[in-house]
């Protein structure tokens, strides 16, 4: 194996061409520092920079346009090995479409370093400008007239990274490779350079025209690593429930819970679920709320039956409980003809307008519950009046709660009222 | 009442999914916030040993591809519009040959459409995603069970195949409690990585006539790895059209198509002489089985045939329903994706969909359309 990161083919650039300049100054740096070529991961992106890959003895991966440092922050994560050098490489086309990713790698201060070759322009396909082009390339009659083009150095600065350096091709960059490769943390190197194809030909061109100087700042800070864990089994966690009474019912039950946010209307769902299986039945639930959980309505779907639940929508439910306008509003419009409507005594007015279709049943719930409990008073105040499951199920699954104590003092007003 | 053994307890897909790819071997979950798939977000930041949160879903599968490539499994979440995002990085992985599962969830769309309504709308974006026509794997849960079997399955095809792999499924599986005896789950036995071992030489895309080629990680201390996404002899590096790069990227179709039969995954439920067949996958499938229940009932028979392997289409599928003279394709759009899929643009007698959009379709609609399709017209 050979010891330099470069191998003796040709590089395929055209002549003076400030990509052959760069290569050589990384492989140099990296025989100065003693680093083994299978030490080394080279992230190469789309462009003529990524043409490099052919060249180089140590471990290579060519990805997508803009993406070489996202690529490398995964493999740096993935990584066991915080020995191993990452170095992505990408041009100033590739700086611009995942300037994102640049800003993310600085701010997690992961340990790689992300060399930008800007040439000020898309090489591979014409020569078009990018976003770090300058104002006097773009427009040199009216610069004052052009987008000005981005400092990534000073903006990697500030989202955090431990190294920037901005140099021009022509001074001696590998003190630079050197200091960027041995900073702990996400180094930066922006190299100003030629494209004789299609941008600046002659060093000095260079200086004439770029917005901005020479550059070297350094954040010592932490370097950022992912967090592991040994997780725990997500099954260990759930309490088995046990089947330890009987229900009557022998078919299926569509029962829908509507309330207003902050009213526990979906723990009274799983409750109910619950009780159903401590009763032998099977159950599914499902919520349904505004993206805004904090306010508006919120609706629990609960199904109990004897047999296997696939089929888990209901359209007209057997059972609408109802103890909020917010509640009632949404759910209106799916009371059926076979449903038994049992509301808070508040909406008695509006739904005693409907009576005529209407089977239903009003109680003060939330004198009985509170607006928290009113859900569990109504469910146990039905299942007190019609016997479906046994009243025991309902505490049972209620012991089970972290506010197990304060539900059984509801279950119990409720059955008593 | 409760048997020795039995271990009942209410729980939704979100949470079996994760369990069981944890088993399989994932071990990282990149996220990005998304309606439906935040519980699959939440129990992999309690489950898998490395989760993070991504500032996009390109990243998250940029960050996926690195892990793979230095050979942790990766495991990321979204919907169509994040999925839509994605793509062009799942080709990357797909290109770079990286084992990976992308969990996506169906709601509502086009666009944005409705996030917490369910819909099954992405089967033939995922048909058409890979550029050149190629096919990911694609496997689709139809119940909790399958939630944790195809889970597995998915991180065993994704390592065994070196390649990214979709577990398809929707809103109703991921977000939907239902009591479930996990007693009687299947063993998920760790998916382990075919490696390249020894001294000798190494291409990081020689495959010595085996479908996908032995892995080693980058960074490793014996041989050079080269991954590209671009077309690549077997040594890894750019080629333009050369027979080795072209055949290389012939055998990354070969590879999936041929050994198809390894993971085909479907449930037929055969009625003895039915003529008709409801034909569905993924959330459709329970209301399927309802319906398949209400027509026995009155006599009427037919048979079921649920796709748990959606991609590539299994040969073994076609076999099945040329026995029947009617096929009702169950779906929850109104183009008939799956029924395009199988059977092309073209009308066929024998084929019927049941389509809506917008709510779940129901057992009595599939009834309904299964006594519609055997009406004499
Ligand atoms: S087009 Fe420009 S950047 Fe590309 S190789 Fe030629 S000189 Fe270099
Ligand atoms: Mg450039």
């Amino acid at each position: 194996m050979q010891e330099t990161i470069l191998n003796d083919l040709k590089m395929p650039y055209c002549p003076g061409c400030g990509h052959t300049v760069a290569n050589k100054s990384m492989s140099k740096a990296l025989a100065d520092m003693g680093v083994h070529p299978l030490d080394v991961i080279v992230v190469s992106d789309i462009g003529c920079t990524g043409l490099v890959d052919p060249l180089l003895t140590c471990h290579t991966i060519h990805g997508l346009h803009g993406r070489a440092v996202a690529l490398a922050m995964g493999i740096r994560m993935g990584l066991e090995h915080p020995d191993k050098n990452i170095i992505a490489l990408q041009g100033d086309g590739g700086a611009t479409i995942g300037l994102q990713h640049l800003l993310e790698a600085a701010r997690h201060n992961l340990d790689l370093t992300l060399v930008v070759q800007n040439n000020m322009v898309y090489g591979m396909t014409g020569g078009q400008t990018s976003g770090l082009s300058s104002t006097e390339f773009k427009e040199p009659e009216r610069p004052e007239t052009a987008v000005p083009g981005y400092d990534i150095c000073t903006l990697a600065q500030n989202a955090g990274a431990a190294y920037t350096a901005r140099t021009f091709i022509g001074t001696d960059t590998a003190e630079l490779w050197k200091e960027a490769l041995s900073t702990p943390g996400f180094s930066l190197i922006e190299i100003v350079e030629m494209c004789p194809a299609y941008g600046m030909r002659k060093v000095q061109e260079l200086h004439d025209t770029a917005d901005y100087e020479s550059v070297v700042t350094r954040n010592p800070r932490a370097v950022g690593l992912p967090h592991r864990a040994i997780g725990r089994s997500l099954l260990d966690g759930l309490k088995p429930i046990e089947h330890t009474c009987e229900a009557p019912l022998e078919g299926r039950l569509e029962i829908i819970v509507a309330g207003s946010a902050g009213e526990a209307i979906q723990s009274a769902g799983d409750l109910l679920s619950t009780a159903g299986i401590t009763a032998g039945l099977s159950a599914t639930k499902k919520g349904d709320y505004p993206i805004t959980i904090g306010t508006g309505f919120s609706v629990a779907e609960v199904i109990l039956s004897r047999q296997p639940i696939h089929y888990t929508g209901i359209d007209c439910p057997d059972i609408m409980i109802v103890i909020s306008q917010d509640g009632l509003d949404k759910v209106r419009s799916r009371i059926g003809e076979h449903t038994l409507v049992i509301a808070d005594a508040k909406l008695g007015p509006e739904l005693e307008e409907l009576a005529g279709q209407l089977n239903l049943m009003t109680r003060d719930f939330r004198k009985t519950g509170g607006s928290k409990g009113a859900a569990l008073a109504a469910i146990a105040h039905w299942l007190q009046d019609n016997g479906f499951l046994p009243i025991e199920a309902l505490i049972e699954a209620a012991s089970r709660h972290k506010h197990g104590d304060k539900m059984k003092v509801i279950i119990d007003k409720a059955v008593a009222a | 009442m409760t048997t020795v053994n039995e271990r009942m307890v209410f729980l939704d897909g979100s949470r079996l999914i994760i369990e069981a790819m944890a088993r399989a071997g994932a071990g990282a979950y990149i996220g990005y916030p998304i309606t439906p798939v935040n519980w699959l977000f939440a129990g992999a930041k309690q489950r898998i040993p490395i989760a993070l949160e991504a500032p996009d879903e390109i990243t998250a599968l940029q960050w996926a591809a690195g892990f793979s490539s230095s050979g942790v499994f990766p495991v990321t979440a979204s919907a169509f519009p994040g999925f839509a995002l994605m793509i062009e990085s799942i080709n990357m992985s797909f290109m770079m040959e990286l084992p990976m599962v992308i969990i996506l969830a169906q709601r509502l769309g086009p666009s944005t459409g409705s996030a917490t309504t369910g819909g099954q709308g992405d089967l033939l974006l995922l048909r058409g995603c890979i550029s050149g026509g190629y096919s990911l794997p694609v496997f689709c849960p139809s119940n909790l069970n399958d939630c944790w079997d195809m889970a597995a399955a998915s991180v065993h095809a994704a390592v065994s195949l070196r390649t990214p792999v979709v577990l398809l499924t929707s809103k109703e599986m991921v977000m939907t409690n239902q009591n479930m005896d996990i007693s009687g789950l299947n063993k998920i036995e760790r998916a382990e990585r075919h490696m390249h071992e020894g001294n000798g030489q190494y291409k990081t895309y020689g495959v010595n006539g085996n479908l996908a080629p032995p892995f080693l990680p980058l960074g490793n201390d014996l041989h050079q790895v080269r991954l590209n996404a671009s077309t690549h002899d077997m040594e890894g590096i750019t080629q333009k059209n050369s027979p080795e790069a072209l055949g290389n990227t012939e055998r990354l179709k070969n590879k999936i198509e041929q050994s198809v039969d390894e993971y085909t995954y479907f449930e037929h439920d055969q009625d003895e002489g039915a003529d008709t067949v409801i034909l569905t996958y993924g959330i459709s499938a329970e209301a399927a089985r309802e319906a398949v229940g209400l027509l026995r009932a009155s006599g009427e028979s037919v048979s079921l045939l649920v796709m748990k392997t959606l991609l590539p289409v299994p040969p073994r599928i076609y076999e099945l329903l040329s026995a029947y003279r009617h096929v009702v394709v169950v779906e929850e759009n109104i183009v008939g994706l799956l029924r395009e899929l199988l059977y092309g643009n073209r009308q066929h007698d024998r084929v019927h969909g049941v389509n809506k959009i917008g709510h779940m379709i129901t057992p009595q609609e599939i009834a309904e359309g299964v006594r519609q399709c055997r009406k004499p017209s």
